[in-house]
Order: structure tokens, then C-alpha cells, then sequence
């Protein structure tokens, strides 16, 4: 058995590209699947549905935007309330296009302070992922927990901050997210949170400490990846990569952007699939 | 083992930084360090006498970091804001003078914080403006026989230098020969391909070092590549302070600042104490 793996469309996505290139680009590279970027008014499922089939590969999971309007903790409770009601889209999105598990998140992305008393928050942010998470259980999509670097959130940062919120929200369909890039600059151990965090992991992203491919920084992936078949994951390894800006959300270009495309498609998979099968051979051995 | 000096910065305990605060001389010194590294926060708040009896009592070196506001932005668009930047480094250069640092040290091509997206024209301008201001700088601190130690920030604190690669550029493009920059394990971390090569490829640029874990807390504890930091300094021979910087949790504006939004240590003196343990164990000395 092996692991599967996703490319995240959303630096495709941001720099323009119609969602029908991505879909042939990520299948072309030998892909198991795509990671949507989560507008789903602006990208047809239908088309995804159509395309995705056609390609022989599926949608691994919808990557949520949450810009400043999409605001589980809002104190605006028309914010909140269109917060929520974007949950429920992604949602319905993700079923329609056959993804397994959506991104949420308790407040917007590349907010860097509170907008009310921590205990408000906190509420309101608790009422709304259990909102959006019982309405994504109705249509059979679990919920995919993010913490953010520092730069990005002032609130989850660690993987054990997302297991407490988690564990309060008290949902059954989903977990939390282990992105690499975040926790480089956050966790103590990569690999060790991994496995603190065992079976509530149901989503991975990987990116090399410069955001960039596998390969093009100095994370060591192989402790990570033998963390992921300790803990025995099942869930698909999913590339997000992203130009070095401060705002991962704003639209590009970046200076480097092209290599994210082709090249970037081509050499995370590479390089992960080439790592996974080392350290799968050396377990033989050693069995 | 190198025996370099080793240091912490006045943010571990104290924002903004001044003479009120020169009772970290004696602290840190008692800790065990050789280098104290004062932030010009604020220059109305530092008399470089002062300064400068509190770390000769206290029987250590001292570094001067420069703290880059909007006010203090030598690569501003309007002349006048960068004619205050350049005041500002003036003001630091001599204050560095006065207090014995051997250099100004910190990302003093542009105001902290500033992380857009720019056309590769606006860019260019940018870095004119960085390169001649700078130069007025370079020339005002080399009379004093002080250098300028330019820090790389990660993306997410400028849009301005990144990288190791990206301030050699800077220091090839200013030209002079006490300009070289200021490396950071926190930002290296994030931005450098392999840390130990940014270092050998900095090499005698390198005037100045940060030792801080990947996510500022005890040195040592974390996911910074220090297998790799250590032999490079060794190989390029360094002879400079290393220092510690982490910023207090007790000031909102500053961990604010530096977006440190949970304690990363028991207390600013356990990841002191911790740290410079883990530093000594592998640079030596005292």
C-alpha cells in the first residue's frame, strides 16, 4: 500500500488558470488526485465532475479560502452568518465533486488580531464549525481542521492548539490538518506532533520550508513520512505550494511563479514518491 | 570550537529598550553572557554613557540592533522619509561608537513589516533608493569604525531581502567594504535552501549572527538545523558575537510585533539560561 497524493490547485487558481489545464496538468504528472481551491461559485462542479472522471483521477479534498467576509468569529453576526453559509457551499461543492473532507478554520486567514474578547471568539468559532461540520456530516464531507504559521492567524498555530479546538468541537466526520510549511516555523518536531496527533490527522499538506517543491528547501521529509505510516494514514498527501508572498491568498504573480506549474507539478511528486519507496523497501528489509 | 562571544538581546525582557532598563547589563552578565545587544527602540530613551558604564561594570561587550519604523525607512519613495532613515543610522552608528559595539546590526533597508507585492520597476526603485542611503551610511559608519550588519527578514516581515543570496547582492550593489549583513536561524529557516551553505556562501560577510529556534523559543529545542549552523560558522571562521533574540511575551506591542501569540519558553531567563547553554556546549568559551 502507498500513499496517495493530490496537487492543491490554488496557486493555478490564483494566478488565472481555468480549472479544466490544472485538472490535465495534475493527472498528467500521475496524480491520484486534485485539491480544489475552495470558490465554489466560481469553478463548475460539473465540469470539475466531467473532467476529474475523464482524467481517471478524483478531488482529494476542497481547500477553504477564508478571506476577511468568511469569518467564523466575526463579531458581526452577518459575517458569521455568511460564514457559515460558505461552509455549507464548500460543502456541497465537495459533495457534488466527490472530495472527501473540506478545510476549515475558526477565523480568517492573515488575521493578526482579535476582533473581539477571546471568550466571544472562541464561542462563536466553536458554534461555527460545529455548524458547518453537522451540515457537511448530511452530505457525507468530513471537515479538515488548519493551523497557520504565525504570520497567518494569531490564534491556531500548533497542531495541539487544532486538537483541542477539535476535540471541543466534538465533531465525528474529521480531524486536523498536518501542513508542513506551517509547522517547520511552529512545531518543535515535525514528526513528533505527527505522532501526537495520530489518528485525528485526515488531511496532509507538504511543502518544503520555502513553500516551494520537495526538494528545493531543507526539510527532511523521510522522519515525516515514516510518521504518517506509524500512525497509519490513510488520507491523501496533498502539495500546496505557494510563491514566497506574505499573503498566501492575494493573487500572484510572483517573480517565480512559473515554476509552480510544470516543474513544480513534475518534482514534488517525483521526489515523494522516490522517498516513499526507499523508506517502504528499507521496512521490507527490516522485516 | 569557535569561543565566540555569545549574547542576548534587551528583548528578551524589555520594550522599548533605554537606560531605565540598564539593569539587564548586570542580568545577563550573572546568566553567564558575554554580549548584551541593545535595541534602539527609542534613541531619546538611551545615553550612551550610561550604556556604556553599565556594560563596562557588568564586564561585557555590547552589539546595537537598529528597530525600523515607518519613520525610519531608508528605502521610502519620499525623500524625506528616507533623509530620516538615514538620521536615524546616523544616530545608531553613534551611539555603536560610543558604547564600543563593533557594528549597527538589523534590516535597515526599509521599514519592518512592509510585504507587498511589487512590479520588478517599483522593486529596482526600491533598491536604488536602499542602495543609496545605505552608502551615505556605510561611509558616515566606516569613518567611526563601526559596520553595518544588514538582516535578511522571511517573506513575511519584507518583501525587500530574503534571502543570503538576495543580501549579497545588497552589499555587492552598496559597495563597501564595512557592509555585510546580519543572518538569523528564524528567518534562515524558513527562506534558506540549506543554512549551513548560506553560511559558507556568506562567509567574511558575515559580520553578525542570530542563534534563534524556528519558532523563537529555547535554542536547542526545536527544528533549526544546528548540525549544520555549527560547522559552517566554523568553516567560514567566524569570529563575531552570536546572539540570542526572542521577545518578551510581557509587552503586547512587541510579541504583537513579532507575532508571537503563545509563551515559547517557562520565561524569558529559562530560554536565556537553556540557551546559552546549548550555544556554549557547541561554540565554547567562558
Amino acid at each position: 500500500m502507498s500513499f496517495r497524493y493530490a496537487y492543491n490547485q490554488l496557486v493555478y487558481y490564483e494566478a488565472g488558470e481555468d480549472v479544466a489545464s490544472s485538472i490535465e496538468r495534475v493527472a498528467r504528472f500521475g496524480y491520484d488526485a486534485i485539491e480544489l481551491a475552495g470558490e465554489p461559485d466560481l469553478i463548475d462542479a460539473t465540469e470539475v465532475r466531467g473532467r476529474t472522471t475523464s482524467a481517471g483521477i478524483s478531488v482529494s479534498s476542497v481547500c477553504s479560502l477564508y478571506t476577511a467576509e468568511r469569518d467564523l468569529a466575526h463579531p458581526d453576526n452577518t459575517v458569521r452568518r455568511n460564514a457559515v453559509e460558505y461552509v455549507k457551499r464548500v460543502a456541497d461543492f465537495a459533495a457534488e465533486v466527490g472530495a472527501p473532507t473540506i478545510v476549515i478554520a475558526p477565523t480568517a486567514c492573515m488575521k493578526l488580531r482579535p476582533l473581539a474578547s477571546p471568550a466571544d471568539e472562541h464561542r462563536w468559532a466553536i458554534d461555527g464549525i460545529r455548524a458547518g461540520g453537522e451540515y457537511a456530516a448530511s452530505v457525507g464531507v468530513d471537515l479538515t481542521l488548519e493551523c497557520w504559521n504565525r504570520y497567518e492567524t494569531y490564534w491556531l498555530n500548533t497542531l495541539e492548539q487544532g486538537v483541542a479546538m477539535w476535540r471541543e468541537a466534538g465533531l465525528s466526520n474529521g480531524g486536523v490538518m498536518a501542513d508542513a510549511f506551517h509547522m517547520n516555523i511552529e512545531e518543535a518536531s515535525i514528526a513528533d506532533a505527527i505522532r501526537e496527533t495520530g489518528p485525528l490527522i485526515n488531511h496532509v499538506h507538504l511543502a518544503d520550508s520555502n513553500r516551494a517543491s520537495p526538494g528545493t528547501g531543507h526539510i527532511d521529509f523521510k522522519p515525516i513520512l515514516e510518521a504518517l505510516v506509524d500512525i497509519g494514514y490513510k488520507g491523501y498527501i496533498s502539495f500546496e505550494l505557494l510563491p514566497a508572498t506574505a499573503d498566501p491568498i492575494e493573487s500572484i504573480p510572483a517573480p517565480d511563479q512559473e515554476k509552480f506549474f510544470d516543474p513544480y507539478t513534475e518534482q514534488a511528486i517525483t521526489y515523494m514518491r522516490a522517498l516513499e519507496h526507499d523508506l517502504r523497501a528499507l521496512g521490507e528489509v527490516a522485516r | 570550537m569557535l569561543n565566540v562571544p555569545i549574547g542576548a538581546s534587551t528583548y528578551l525582557w524589555a520594550f522599548p529598550f533605554g537606560d531605565a532598563r540598564l539593569d539587564l547589563a548586570a542580568h545577563v552578565a550573572y546568566l553567564g553572557f558575554d554580549v548584551l545587544e541593545i535595541a534602539i527602540d527609542d534613541p531619546a530613551l538611551v545615553t550612551s554613557e550610561a550604556v556604556k558604564t553599565a556594560i563596562r561594570d557588568a564586564g561585557l561587550a555590547v552589539s546595537v540592533c537598529g528597530s525600523f519604523d515607518d519613520q525610519r525607512d531608508v528605502s521610502h519613495e519620499d525623500r524625506e522619509m528616507r533623509r530620516k532613515g538615514i538620521d536615524y543610522l546616523r544616530t545608531c552608528i553613534d551611539i555603536a561608537e560610543a558604547v564600543g559595539s563593533p557594528h549597527v546590526a538589523g534590516p535597515m533597508y526599509s521599514a519592518e513589516g512592509k510585504a507587498r507585492l511589487l512590479s520588478e520597476q517599483a522593486r529596482g526603485q526600491q533598491w536604488s533608493w536602499a542602495v543609496e542611503s545605505l552608502r551615505h551610511a556605510a561611509d558616515y559608519a566606516v569613518e567611526r569604525g563601526i559596520r553595518l550588519a544588514i538582516e535578511p527578514l522571511n517573506r513575511f516581515e519584507t518583501d525587500f531581502l530574503n534571502t543570503v543570496e538576495a543580501g549579497l547582492c545588497l552589499c555587492d550593489r552598496i559597495d563597501r567594504a564595512n557592509v555585510g549583513l546580519l543572518l538569523d536561524t528564524f528567518h534562515m529557516n524558513i527562506e534558506e535552501k540549506s543554512v549551513g551553505d548560506a553560511i559558507r556562501r556568506c562567509g567574511d560577510r558575515v559580520f553578525h549572527f542570530h542563534a534563534c529556534e524556528n519558532d523563537r523559543g529555547t535554542p536547542g529545542t526545536g527544528e533549526v538545523a544546528w548540525h549544520a549552523v555549527f560547522p559552517a560558522l566554523v568553516d567560514i571562521g567566524y569570529a563575531g558575537q552570536v546572539v540570542i533574540e526572542s521577545f518578551t511575551p510581557e509587552s503586547a506591542e512587541l510579541a504583537d510585533g513579532a507575532r508571537m501569540w503563545r509563551p515559547l519558553a517557562g520565561s524569558s531567563d529559562e530560554l536565556a539560561i537553556e540557551g546559552l547553554a546549548f550555544l556554549r556546549e557547541h561554540l565554547g568559551s567562558k
